[in-house]
């Protein structure tokens, strides 16, 4: 088979062929040079090396979610500390006393127990 | 094409320079990036990694309410509010606002604090709430900032003060439960080691973080009863009121465990309000830190050894004169007239102390109180019953009395014949009161308590149920006897003042004081010691109450007896204890 070449076309470097294989390839027309593979290779590599360190760094996105969660925790814990306390003082001895339902009771003229 | 290039070419000088410059970086960047790491790494750490302290939460501490436990102190977060005035802006802003908001709780003078430009630190209003600070946030003052500050509450107010105790500005318990259990209560601050963003938000970035979460202190539930004690320090004011009495101090046990369920002084302070109080005594709980003479009611204590001896039965008699001699000294009787033979009953009853001289006599040859009286009076009284010796009672501040050892010069037959009516000796209370509590509970001494249990985060844990510290410190039938004995001598006299078809017994003390150095003539300190139940199988509290005042002559009878009897009597209803018949 002799070597047939043009602009867009070469032949395939190949010695058996099968039926219907094209004995031809295409080529593109844009070609590059050194430089240009070096910048290429340089930009592959920073996009990887990005790639990675948005990875690696994905978990501390997290962070703040769960930073603003461990906020709202302490904001409810500290609700309820304080809802502690205002019932603590609502059912206090003092608070019981001096109660409209306190003033309203006497104490018990006599007190008999049932014998068991 | 040949590309290499000439020798001598210019070319091939400048691309020798750029190589040379190059490799110049190269080296630099090894020298930096290589050699350097070490040092780099821990300037960037220095700059990028914060420590945290994570404080811990104090424990908060109950009572007992009935068989549930309450809340006694609590924590709270409040807030100080501070101004840095060189950056206040709009200075009336930010004076209307916090008075409308925190009116009570600002500063004095804080509004003139304002007018100082050259500082940037002013406290304008401290221990604001949540609820005030949050307002305040919202007018948008520039120039304001808060602190957070975590401060003990009361829900309950003075109750149970002295038991207590307080928080200084240290975070440090003083006196009480506060004090003693400190450490238990304050807990361990944790620690946060991490990178942290420009806010201060901790990341997981690097190996190096640490996050050491804080131990919260532990919360602790009293054996104090709150309905107990609230009613004891009424009864305790309402007596001192009636007797006119300076002091008063009562203590009220279950003497079958050793649990204290209530310990009230007069004059008292309000934990919260600690820094108000003038005279640093009223910090002192008086049934645990003031030994003093405990006078008649140690004739119990007495009684109970020459029972349990074998020498002495309450109905065994002896020859009362009024008076009995004791080397060279001469003791008498306080109450006059029941001269001749008569029981030991007679004697206790009108606490003779002859009758008690006399226990000690039998305790030896039946004349003289011989060292070995001396030596069964000291093991009784100081080794079984606890008299001079610190009790345990987790309450800061417990002072230890005095009993002097039959060993000792001072231990003589003198000072063992005052011991024998309650004299010559120091002890507290609660010495007093956890001994009598193993004469009636049938010989066991059980260490007073004021710890129940603890609250954790599964809810209330209680302690196992106390075990004697001693067995078999006086037989049951001792016990039984002695029983007996304080219940006859009550009922003879005040048996009247009790609830019908209950089991009371007691025994009344008026001792001397010793002013410079000798017994003061017009002073004395009146006590009551007694116990309470449906039978006498069934002691279910004992209650010792204590008045005293500086120049006061106060009696056991007249002045401690009522407020015995008005808290006994409230007792046997709030504990639903059934009469027997």
């Amino acid at each position: 088979m002799s070597h047939y070449q043009n602009n867009y076309y070469t032949s395939r470097r190949q010695q058996n062929w099968s039926r219907n294989q094209n004995t031809t390839r295409f080529v593109s027309s844009v070609k590059l040079g050194p430089v240009a593979h070096t910048v290429l290779v340089a930009l592959m590599i920073t996009v990887l090396g990005l790639i990675y360190l948005t990875q690696a760094t994905r978990t501390t996105g997290y962070d703040y979610q769960s930073q603003k969660i461990e906020s709202q925790i302490a904001d409810l814990n500290n609700q309820k500390s304080d809802l502690q306390v205002e019932n603590a003082r609502l059912t206090a001895l003092s608070t019981v006393k001096d109660s409209a339902v306190a003033k309203t009771m006497t104490a018990p003229a006599n007190t008999e127990y049932v014998q068991q | 094409m040949n590309l290499d290039l000439l020798k001598g070419s210019r070319t091939r000088i400048l691309a020798v320079i750029i190589l040379g410059i190059l490799a110049i970086f190269v080296v630099r960047l090894f020298y930096l990036q290589v050699m350097q790491h070490g040092h780099y790494i821990n300037i960037a750490k220095t700059k990028q990694e914060s420590r945290f302290a994570i404080p811990a939460s104090r424990g908060e501490i109950y009572a007992m309410s009935g068989d549930q436990p309450v809340q006694m102190v609590m924590n709270e977060k409040v807030y100080t509010v501070f101004a840095d005035p060189a950056t206040v802006t709009n200075k009336d802003k930010v004076v209307d606002t916090l008075k409308q908001i925190a009116g009570g709780n600002v500063r004095d003078n804080f509004a003139s604090l304002l007018d100082n430009k050259e500082s940037r630190y002013q406290i304008l209003a401290t221990k604001v709430t949540r609820t005030q600070a949050d307002k305040i946030k919202d007018a948008d003052l520039n120039g304001i900032g808060f602190q957070e500050v975590s401060q003990r509450v009361y829900p309950e107010g003075g109750l149970g003060g002295q038991i207590l105790g307080f928080v200084d500005t240290t975070g440090n318990g003083q006196y009480g439960l506060e004090g003693y259990e400190n450490d238990a209560l304050k807990g361990v601050d944790g620690y946060l080691k991490a990178v942290t963003d420009v806010n201060s938000v901790p990341l997981t970035i690097g190996n190096d973080n640490i996050n050491k979460p804080a131990q919260n202190g532990k919360n602790i539930v009293m054996s104090v009863d709150r309905n107990v004690q609230s009613y004891v320090e009424s009864a305790l004011g309402n007596g001192l009121k009636k007797n006119g009495a300076k002091k008063g101090s009562v203590l009220v046990m279950n003497p079958t465990n050793g649990k204290i369920l209530a310990m009230a002084n007069l004059p008292t302070y309000n934990p919260a309000e600690y820094n108000q109080v003038t005279d640093i005594a009223a910090f002192n709980n008086d049934t645990i830190s003031a030994p003093y003479e405990p006078g008649s009611d140690v004739k119990t204590y007495t009684l109970a050894a020459g029972i349990d001896k074998g020498v002495v039965k309450a109905s065994d008699t002896y020859y009362n004169t009024d008076k009995i001699k004791v080397n060279d000294i001469v003791v008498s009787n306080a109450t006059l007239g029941h001269t001749g033979n008569i029981t030991f009953q007679t004697a206790l009853t009108w606490s003779l102390n002859t009758g008690f001289v006399t226990i000690a006599q039998r305790l030896g040859d039946g004349t003289n109180i011989t060292k070995s009286a001396r030596d069964v009076m000291y093991d009784y009284f100081h080794n079984r019953f606890g008299l001079g010796s610190l009790t345990g009672v987790e309450l800061a501040n417990e002072a230890k009395g005095t009993v002097i050892s039959p060993d000792e010069v001072q231990g003589n037959a003198v000072r063992y014949s005052n011991m024998s009516f309650g004299q010559g000796l120091d002890a507290t209370l609660i010495q007093v009161a956890a001994g009598f509590s193993s004469i009636i509970n049938g010989g066991n001494y059980y260490k007073p308590t004021v710890i129940n249990g603890y609250m954790t985060d599964d809810g209330y844990e209680q302690n196992p149920a106390p075990q004697p510290t001693r067995s078999g410190v006086v037989a049951k039938a001792t016990s039984d006897q002695v029983k007996a004995a304080t219940h006859t001598a009550r009922a003879s006299s005040f048996g009247s003042t009790d609830k019908p078809g209950y089991y009371i017994g007691g025994k009344t003390g008026t001792s001397q004081v010793i002013v410079n150095g000798q017994y003061s003539n017009n002073e004395t300190v009146g006590t009551y010691l007694g116990y309470g139940g449906g039978s006498i199988d069934s002691p279910q509290y004992v209650i010792m109450v204590q008045v005293s005042g500086t120049g006061q002559e106060l009696g056991g009878a007249k002045d401690a007896l009522p407020i015995f009897t008005d808290i006994s009597n409230w007792m046997l209803g709030y504990l639903n204890v059934q009469p027997k018949g």
